[in-house]
Order: structure tokens, then C-alpha cells, then sequence
């Protein structure tokens, strides 16, 4: 048991080194990041400049010798000037430290960026959650309980026509109704204290979380369904038991694999996939950290919001191996 | 409360609707049809000039001239609606494209060879799964330009992932069966069973794939124009929805925004009922017993 856990947090580890130095790599292939740093004067060819090949032309707004010392500074100072295997090399070893580097925009600790981001797209990520299997166990249960009658069928086209509005739509729709036209929410993010906060979070929950509930519900149905045609349901009818009970202590929990593994997924792309719904309720979550950077090439904001994301992605999956082995006694034994 | 519980076995596998695609995918059919042919025909249909300011008023609501109303500017939204399905559309299927042509062949090497190829092209698949899409996206849009043909490739380098994982899965399922290893015997290269053995038997879960996928990414194109990452010349409907988000423009027009969200609403309800109608009739696993 404990070999199979040490060798999965291994591939674990190597996945989220793998993704980084894919960001990494691309980050500093695709654009330029000192643009954003010294601004015009990064894309000008300074080491020519420095060695006098070209003439400085400071009088007439062309490159100044002093510009391109401030390059060649930023350049040092964010460790450009090294090639990028090493540059990378010394990145991971520095996360290690907990030290996830400056942003270049504003110069501020990206561990502080996300510090304050992180928080936000989590509570947001919590409440879609929530909301989302709330309503969807219920949900199911009810419908696989009278499959195929008035009920399940109409709820069975509702999840179908909810999964296909997109999430941006559904945000637009609501913001529309609730925010534009009968104002009972915020139009952006207030952070004055948890109760504002969770109430300019409802609809942005509600826009991650319906689809959410939509598509749990789909899944635990049909499990549900097959799940009621086995022997031991059989059995426990027999033995006279109430439908209430074989179902919620039955059938319900071998029916929630695909239901857990699906959670898992989820939650870890929410942590920073709520981009769009970020966007749109103007939530400053670490979504929009990472969109913004990504637009300013601040690459050590886009670097540590990956690793965040990347982690999450990984260690859910890993948590959701684990929770298979509670919800099924088989493959605790086999492990 | 003591309804009997479902215990028709044919339910359980969707046996007996499965031999008919049925009514509902001729409807999905023909609304796809229909919107593939006007974007196709866009400029030869009696409708305004999408790009001309002044058609109607400004921010007049849906009537007869302008059947969807116009926006801020002007323009005839019926006009732009069936135009930015163009560039949907043209996205959509270009990324499915790509992803399946990638995809669908690393999965297949990977679950016909298995071993040290199967580990590799595996590994990379997670960690492409484990990037976050929409940051990949953003980055490559971002720095590469948003053309059509940029945002095209980008959502299929996403696709791929997920398409080789599926070609995966099928084609690790068939190599293990008799006709395989009957062709095996018979001396055939592995080049020639995976192109005359295999591909057929994954082309077909993939070809329902296809219209998913093309749901899928039209989505996520209208996800990249809410990041500002939209084709840069035209319009998709991604990008109408996102002008007409804004709270001003929802509060004068809300069609500006509508009817862009319905076209793609109805437009992703179509793929996705058509795709899952074909997948269910195209597996064969799923006949039941009750099928004849």
C-alpha cells in the first residue's frame, strides 16, 4: 500500500514539473516579458547597442546607451540572460523555498498575488460545489426512484438543455435578470465582509454550479438506475426492507463512482477555470490574475497561478484514488 | 411512496430506442443543416450588410425590418447573427479536425503498442489534461495573434487530449480481439492492422465524437472572445454575446446579446443531441438482450 502511494506521488510530482516547464518554456519562447518591464526599448537589439555597433541615437528618440543599461539590469536582475533549462532549474529550486519569485508588473511577491486571489476562487469554487451536489443528489435520487415516469423525463431533457447553454451564456442571462434588470445582486465583487462577499458570489455560483448539477445529475441517475437492477437490491427487498432505505443506504453509495470521479475533475478545473465567470461578475479571483499576467507576459504570476492549478489538478485526482477505496471494499483488498 | 423501483432490463441499456435514431434527431439534423447552409450562403442571402452602420435605429428592438432589432450602432443583428455563425462554425470544425487527425492517432499508437510508446504518449496526455485549457489558449492566442486560423489550431491542440485518450481506450479494447489476432496470424503488418483492422472500429465511436467536440469547441471560442481573445477581423457569435454583455448595452438592448446566446444554444442542443443519438446507435456494446 504504501509503495503504491509513494510511486503515485511521484508521477504526481513529475506531472506538475512537467506542466510548469511546458508554461515555462512557452513563456519565454512566445514573448518578450521584458516589454512589460522597461517597456519599447526591450525589443531593441541593446547588445549590439552596448558593443557600439549601432550608433546611439538617444538625441533623436531612437536607443540610448542608458536605456539599455535598464534592459541589461532587468535582464540580470530577473535572470534572463541565462538559458532556459538553467533559468528553470533555479525557478523549481526557489518554489521550494517558497519563494515564487517577483511579479514583473508591479513587483510584488507572487506568493502575495495569489495569497490574495487564491481565497476568492476557492470560496467561488466552494459554493458551485455545494450548490451543485445539493441539488443533484436529490435530484437523482427522486428520478431514479420513478425512472422513466413524468418526472424523470422532464428532468432528464432539462439537464440535457442546461448542459447545452454555455457557461458564459448562463452568466450573461443572469447578470441580466438579477444585476441589469431587478438589481437584487451586486454588479461586481464587494469584499467588505464575508456576508457581502458571499452575496456577490451567489450568481457567479450559480452560473459554475447549474451546469455543475446538471451534469452530476445525469451521471448519478443512470448509476442509479443500473445499481437497482442488482441482486442485492433484489435481496433487500426481499427481506422486506423500505425503498427509502435500500436506496439511500443500498444503493446510493455504489452508485457514486463516476459521480466522485467527475467531482474530482471539476473541482480541479474550477480552481482557476472560472476564468470566464470571473470575467464576467468582474471577481478578482486567481482566474483573472492568471488572465491578466498572461496578457502583460508577467510570467512568474502565470507561473505560480500554474503551479497552484496544476497541484490542485493533481492532487484531487490523487484524493479521488483514495475515495474510490472507501466507496468500494473490492478495491481497498486488491490494494 | 411505494412506487416499484425500475427493473426493465432493456431501459438499463438503452436497448430499445437504440436501432432508431428517431424524430428528435432529424430536428437536430435539420436545424444543423440549416444554419451550416445560411452561414455557408451568408453572402448571397437577401439580408443586410453586417457591417453597415444605420440599417435600422439605434437599438431598435426585434420587429419586421430588423427581425433580431439592431445594436448601438445600428446594425442589423439577424443579419450579424447568421454571420458570426461563419466563423463558429469555421472554428469548430477546423479545431475538431485537427484534434481527431493528432489525437486520434497518438491514442491509437499508444493503445495498439502499448509498453514504453503506450507510457510516453500517456504522460503527455495528462499533463496537457493538467494544464489548465483556457490558460494554454490564452497563451497561445495571446502571443501568436487571434486570426481565425490561430484560434482554430489553438482549440485543437486543446481537443487532443481528450480525442487521444478516447482513441485510446477503443482501440486498447479492440487490439485484444479475435479479428486482430486473426490478422496477425495471417502475417499483416501493424501499419496495415491499424489502418484496415482498427480504424475502422474507432472511427465510428469518433465520428459521433465529432459533433460533440464541434459543440465543445464552439463553446470554448465563445469562452476565449470573454477573454478578449476572439478572432480579431469578424465576428463570432462568441464575440457578439460578449459586445452585447455589456451592462449598458444589456440594459438598452438585451437582443444585442440574446440572440447570438440563442443561435448558439440551439446550435450546441442540436450537436449535442445528434452526437449522443449517434453514439447510441453506432454502439453495438449497448444492444441489450431486448434488441433483436
Amino acid at each position: 500500500m504504501l509503495v503504491v502511494l509513494a510511486r503515485r506521488l511521484a508521477q504526481l510530482v513529475a506531472v506538475v514539473l512537467a506542466v510548469t516547464f511546458l508554461a515555462f518554456t512557452a513563456m519565454n519562447t512566445l514573448g518578450d516579458p521584458l516589454f512589460n518591464v522597461v517597456g519599447f526599448v526591450a525589443s531593441v537589439d541593446c547588445d549590439a547597442v552596448l558593443a557600439g555597433e549601432i550608433e546611439d541615437v538617444s538625441g533623436q528618440g531612437g536607443t540610448a546607451t542608458g536605456d539599455c543599461q535598464v534592459v541589461a539590469e532587468a535582464r540580470e536582475e530577473f535572470h534572463l540572460d541565462e538559458p532556459i533549462p538553467i533559468r528553470y532549474g533555479r525557478w523549481v529550486g526557489d518554489v521550494f523555498t517558497g519563494d515564487l519569485g517577483t511579479s514583473f508588473k508591479n513587483r510584488m511577491p507572487v506568493s502575495t498575488v495569489l495569497a490574495d486571489r487564491l481565497p476568492k476562487s476557492l470560496l467561488l469554487m466552494g459554493m458551485a460545489e455545494v450548490f451543485a451536489v445539493a441539488v443533484s443528489i436529490p435530484w437523482a435520487v427522486a428520478a431514479a426512484y420513478r425512472a422513466n415516469r413524468a418526472m424523470d423525463r422532464a428532468s432528464t431533457v432539462g439537464a440535457f438543455g442546461m448542459l447545452a447553454l454555455p457557461n458564459f451564456a448562463l452568466g450573461v442571462i443572469l447578470f441580466y435578470f438579477f444585476v441589469v434588470r431587478w438589481q437584487v445582486f451586486p454588479s461586481r465583487f464587494e469584499d467588505d465582509n464575508l456576508a457581502v462577499r458571499l452575496k456577490s458570489l451567489v450568481l457567479p455560483a450559480l452560473t459554475l454550479g447549474m451546469p455543475l448539477a446538471a451534469t452530476y445529475f445525469r451521471l448519478l441517475r443512470t448509476d442509479l438506475i443500473t445499481t437497482l437492477q442488482e441482486d442485492f437490491v433484489v435481496m433487500a427487498k426481499a427481506k422486506g426492507l423500505s425503498n427509502r432505505w435500500i436506496m439511500f443506504r443500498h444503493a446510493l453509495r455504489p452508485s457514486l463512482f463516476s459521480l466522485v470521479t467527475v467531482f474530482g475533475l471539476n473541482t480541479a478545473a474550477l480552481i482557476g477555470g472560472a476564468l470566464i465567470v470571473e470575467q464576467i461578475f468582474s471577481i478578482p479571483g486567481l482566474g483573472r490574475a492568471l488572465v491578466e499576467a498572461s496578457i502583460r507576459d508577467d510570467y512568474p504570476v502565470v507561473l505560480g497561478a500554474t503551479v497552484v492549478i496544476a497541484t490542485g489538478f493533481v492532487a484531487i485526482n490523487f484524493v479521488v484514488d483514495l475515495a474510490y477505496s472507501y466507496l468500494d471494499p473490492r478495491v481497498r483488498r486488491e490494494s | 411512496m411505494d412506487a416499484p423501483v425500475q427493473t426493465d432490463p432493456a431501459e438499463q441499456f438503452g436497448a430499445v430506442a437504440a436501432r432508431r435514431l428517431g424524430l428528435g434527431f432529424w430536428i437536430a439534423a435539420s436545424w444543423i443543416i440549416l444554419i451550416v447552409a445560411v452561414a455557408a450562403l451568408a453572402p448571397w442571402l437577401p439580408i443586410a450588410d453586417p457591417n453597415e452602420t444605420g440599417v435600422g435605429g439605434r437599438m431598435d428592438g426585434p420587429g419586421w425590418s430588423n427581425w433580431f432589432g439592431t445594436d448601438s450602432n445600428g446594425r442589423d443583428m439577424f443579419a450579424r447573427t447568421i454571420w458570426g455563425a461563419r466563423v463558429s462554425l469555421i472554428v469548430g470544425f477546423f479545431s475538431v479536425l485537427l484534434g481527431m487527425c493528432v489525437g486520434g492517432t497518438l491514442g491509437m499508437i499508444a493503445g495498439y503498442f502499448r509498453g514504453i510508446v503506450d507510457r510516453v504518449i500517456s504522460f503527455s496526455v495528462f499533463v496537457l489534461l493538467a494544464y489548465p485549457g483556457l490558460v494554454l489558449a490564452l497563451l497561445i492566442v495571446g502571443l501568436a495573434g487571434q486570426t481565425l486560423p490561430i484560434v482554430a489550431m489553438t482549440l485543437g491542440i486543446l481537443a487532443i487530449a481528450p480525442i487521444a485518450r478516447l482513441s485510446r481506450a477503443t482501440t486498447l479494447a479492440y487490439s485484444e480481439r479475435e479479428f486482430v489476432a486473426a490478422a496477425r496470424v495471417l502475417g499483416a503488418t501493424d501499419r496495415r492492422i491499424m489502418i484496415r483492422e482498427l480504424l475502422p472500429n474507432v472511427l465510428i465511436p469518433m465520428g459521433a465524437l465529432t459533433l460533440l467536440g464541434m459543440a465543445i469547441t464552439i463553446v470554448a471560442e465563445g469562452g476565449l472572445a470573454f477573454l478578449g481573445l476572439s478572432v480579431e477581423e469578424g465576428f463570432s457569435w462568441g464575440k457578439m454575446i460578449v459586445l452585447g454583455s455589456a451592462p449598458r448595452t444589456l440594459r438598452e438592448g438585451p437582443w444585442v446579446a440574446m440572440f447570438p446566446i440563442g443561435a448558439m444554444f440551439l446550435t450546441v442542443l442540436a450537436l449535442n443531441f445528434a452526437g449522443d443519438r449517434l453514439r447510441e446507435y453506432f454502439d453495438v456494446r449497448e444492444l441489450g438482450i431486448g434488441a433483436g
